[in-house]
C-alpha cells in the first residue's frame, strides 16, 4: 500500500472521529431538555466527583442524558463493525449484523418475555428483558451454527451459514408473529416498540454491560482485519495464503454476537445502520478491512448519535422511536454517495 | 472528493444542533402543580371534573375532549420517554399502570418523581363512580364527583326506561378499530366487568343483543364469522368507519356484505368514546343506542 493512500486514510479516519465528537457534543446537549454548556459542566464535574448533582436538571443530565448520549455511540459502533464483519465474512453486500439468527432471536425473546413473562413468573426484576432477549439472540446464533455444520463433511461453508441464518430468521420473525398476535394489545404494542429500538432506557449499569462487550469486540475485530482481507479473494484462496478460515469464522461470529447480542438486549432492534455503514465506507475508500474496521466504529456512532438526536428533538417532548429514524438519515447519504462513484462490492 | 465528503458530514452535523434550538419548553411556574397524566380515562374524567387547571402533559392517546388537544404531548402511553416527560417539569406523573417501556418508569422512580395511580377501576358503572369519587377527592372537586355520580345514575335510569319500551331485541355486532387484511376486530366481551364488557353491557341496557359471543375485548374474527352471526345491527366504532368513508363502502366488506345489517343498510358509526368503556356521560350513550339500534329500517 502506498504512503499517499496511508495518508488518505488516516486523514479520513480522523475526519471521521472529529466528526463524531462533534456529533456526541450535540447529542448530549440537545433533546427534550436543552443544557447550558455551564449545566453540563457542572453535572459532569458532580458525576465525576461521585457526588449527587445539585438540581434535578443536573440529575436528568447525569442519569439519562450522559448514559443514553455514550449508549448510542457504543451501540452504534457495534451496529457498524459488526456489519463490517459480517459483509466481509460472507462476501456478500446484503449482510447486515443481525443475520446469523441474532437480532431476530433477540426480538423472539423480548416477545417471550413480553407475552409469556407474567404467565411464567420471570418478569421479576429490571434485568429480565435484557437477559430474555440476549439469550434468545445467543440461542438463535447457536442454532443457526450447529445446523450449518451438520453437513457430512462437519465443516460448515459460508454459504451454508448463510441460507441457515435467513431460514433461522425466518422461523424467529414468525415466532415473533405468532406471539403478538396472541398477545393483548399492551404486550403487542411492547413487541412492535421494541422491535424499533429505543435509546431511552440507558443508564450507567447498561452502558458498562455494552461499553465492555463493545470496545472488546472491536479491539479483537481489528486483529482480524488482515486475515479478512485474504478472505476477500475466496476461501480456499485464503486458506492458501495460510489462513486458518474455520478459525476465523468461529472468532468473528463469536465477537459479533457477543456485541450485537448485548447492544441489542438493551437497546432493542435497530435495522440498517449495520447494513450501511461500511458501504459508506467503501465507497469512501475501498474495502481494506483494517480501514472498515475502525472507520465503521466511528462512522456507526456518528450515524446513530445523529439519529437518537433527530428521534428526540423532531417532536419534542415526545420521541420516535430511532429504528424509524436510522434509515432517514442513513439512506440520502447512502444513495447520494452510490450515484456519485462507481462503486463494485 | 474525499474532503468534500468530509466537509459534507462536518456541515451535517453542525447543522442539527443549531436547528433544534427553536420550541423550548421551560416550565416558569415552578411552585404550583404541574401533573403529566398518562391515561386516556384519566384525563377525560378529569375534564369532567374540571380540575385540568393543572394539567401540563398527557399521552397521544388522549384525546377526549378536544379541547384537550391543547395540551402538550409526551408521546405514546408504551413509548415514553423520560426525558421528555421530565422537560415539562411536573410536579407529579399520574399513570393507570399501562405506561411503559418498564425501564422508563424505572428511571423516573429512581429520580424521585412522585407517581400516582388510582385505586378504583373503571370496569363497571359502580367501578367508575368509585373512581370519579376517588378523583374528586384527589382534586378537591368533591361536589362535582357527586354531581356527576347522580347525572350518571339519573341518565341511565332513563335509558333503561326507553330501552323498555322497545318490545324487539336486535342482534347487534360492534367492529372496532376497523379491518387489518379481513380481519376484524370485534368487541364480544361478556357483560359486566373488565375489557369490552363495557360495550356488551350497553348494548344490553339499550335492548339488543351481542351478536358474536366470545371473551375479551377485540376478539379477532374472521369474515365468515360475521356472516354466520348475521347480525340484524352493527355498530362500527369511527376510527375504522372513516377509513371506509361511507356506508356504501362499509356493506361491502367482506363476511359484513352477507349480514342482514348489510342488506337493510343497518351499519352505523359511533364514537368510541359511546360505546367501548364506561364514563360520565354513558346514560345518555346508552340511550342514544336504545333509539338507534330500534330505529325503523332507513
Amino acid at each position: 500500500m502506498s504512503a499517499p493512500r496511508d495518508r488518505a486514510r488516516a486523514l479520513i479516519l480522523l475526519g471521521l472521529f472529529a466528526a463524531m465528537v462533534l456529533v456526541a457534543v450535540a447529542s448530549i446537549r440537545f433533546g427534550a431538555i436543552d443544557f447550558s454548556l455551564r449545566q453540563m459542566f457542572s453535572a459532569t464535574l458532580a458525576l465525576v466527583t461521585g457526588r449527587e448533582p445539585a438540581t434535578l436538571d443536573g440529575r436528568i443530565f447525569a442519569e439519562l442524558r450522559l448514559p443514553r448520549a455514550v449508549m448510542c455511540l457504543l451501540v452504534g459502533a457495534c451496529l457498524g463493525v459488526g456489519g463490517t464483519l459480517m459483509q466481509a465474512l460472507f462476501r456478500n453486500p446484503i449482510v447486515e449484523p443481525g443475520l446469523v439468527g441474532t437480532s431476530s432471536g433477540a426480538a423472539l425473546g423480548s416477545a417471550l418475555y413480553f407475552v409469556l413473562g407474567s404467565v411464567l413468573k420471570f418478569n421479576a426484576g429490571p434485568w429480565a428483558l435484557p437477559v430474555a432477549a440476549c439469550i434468545g439472540g445467543i440461542a438463535a446464533t447457536y442454532v443457526v451454527f450447529a445446523l450449518s455444520r451438520a453437513g457430512e463433511t462437519g465443516r460448515s461453508s459460508i454459504v451454508m451459514l448463510l441460507l441457515t441464518g435467513l431460514a433461522i430468521n425466518a422461523l424467529c420473525l414468525s415466532g415473533v408473529g405468532f406471539l403478538s398476535y396472541i398477545a393483548r394489545d399492551p404486550q403487542a404494542r411492547s413487541i412492535i416498540f421494541w422491535n424499533l429500538g429505543t435509546m431511552s432506557g440507558a443508564d450507567w449499569k447498561s452502558v458498562t454491560i455494552v461499553g465492555v462487550a463493545t470496545l472488546g469486540g472491536v479491539a479483537l475485530s481489528l486483529r482480524y482485519a488482515k486475515p479478512l482481507n485474504a478472505l476477500m479473494l475466496g476461501e480456499e484462496e485464503a486458506l492458501y495464503l495460510g489462513v486458518n478460515v474455520a478459525r476465523l469464522k468461529w472468532a468473528v461470529l463469536t465477537i459479533n454476537v457477543a456485541m450485537v447480542a448485548v447492544a441489542t438486549a438493551f437497546t432493542g432492534v435497530i435495522g440498517f445502520v449495520g447494513l450501511i455503514v461500511p458501504h459508506i465506507l467503501r465507497i469512501i475508500h475501498g474495502a481494506d478491512n483494517r480501514y472498515l474496521i475502525a472507520g465503521s466504529a466511528l462512522l456507526g456512532a456518528t450515524l446513530l448519535s445523529v439519529a437518537d438526536l433527530i428521534a428526540r428533538v423532531s417532536l419534542r417532548p415526545a420521541e420516535l422511536p430511532i429504528g424509524i429514524v436510522t434509515s432517514i438519515v442513513g439512506v440520502p447519504v447512502f444513495l447520494w454517495l452510490l450515484r456519485k462513484r462507481q462503486y463494485v462490492f | 472528493m474525499k474532503l468534500k465528503t468530509l466537509a459534507l458530514i462536518l456541515v451535517a452535523a453542525a447543522a442539527l444542533p443549531s436547528c433544534s434550538r427553536f420550541g423550548k419548553t421551560k416550565g416558569e411556574t415552578a411552585g404550583a402543580d404541574r401533573m403529566v397524566v398518562i391515561s386516556q380515562q384519566y384525563n377525560e374524567l378529569i375534564y369532567a371534573l374540571g380540575a385540568q387547571a393543572h394539567l401540563v402533559g398527557v399521552d397521544y392517546s388522549s384525546t377526549y375532549p378536544p379541547e384537550i388537544k391543547s395540551v402538550t404531548t409526551v408521546g405514546y402511553h408504551r413509548a415514553l420517554s423520560a426525558e421528555g416527560i421530565l422537560s415539562l417539569k411536573p410536579t407529579i406523573v399520574i399513570h393507570d399502570n399501562n405506561i411503559g417501556p418498564e425501564q422508563v418508569v424505572r428511571q423516573l422512580a429512581d429520580l424521585n418523581i412522585p407517581m400516582k395511580t388510582f385505586d378504583a377501576k373503571d370496569d363497571s358503572i359502580d367501578g367508575l363512580k368509585a373512581l370519579l369519587r376517588e378523583m374528586g377527592a384527589y382534586f378537591h372537586k368533591e361536589q362535582r364527583a357527586e354531581e356527576l355520580c347522580a347525572t350518571l345514575d339519573r341518565d341511565l335510569a332513563a335509558a333503561l326506561e326507553r330501552a323498555k319500551t322497545y318490545t324487539t331485541r336486535p342482534r347487534v355486532a360492534v367492529i372496532h378499530y376497523g379491518r387489518a387484511s379481513n380481519v376484524y376486530l370485534v368487541v364480544a366481551g361478556k357483560g359486566g366487568s373488565g375489557d369490552g364488557g363495557a360495550a356488551s353491557q350497553m348494548i344490553e341496557w339499550a335492548g339488543g343483543e351481542q351478536a358474536i359471543q366470545g371473551k375479551g375485548m377485540e376478539r379477532l374474527a374472521s369474515p365468515e364469522i360475521i356472516a354466520q352471526a348475521n347480525p340484524d345491527i352493527i355498530l362500527m366504532t369511527e376510527f375504522g368507519f372513516d377509513r371506509l368513508g361511507s356506508l356504501e363502502q362499509a356493506k361491502t366488506l367482506p363476511g359484513v356484505a352477507q349480514t342482514n345489517a348489510a342488506r337493510n343498510g343497518r351499519i352505523y358509526r359511533v364514537s368510541e368514546h359511546q360505546l367501548t368503556y364506561f364514563n360520565p356521560e354513558t346514560g345518555k350513550s346508552v340511550e342514544q343506542l336504545a333509539d338507534l339500534i330500534h330505529q325503523s329500517q332507513p
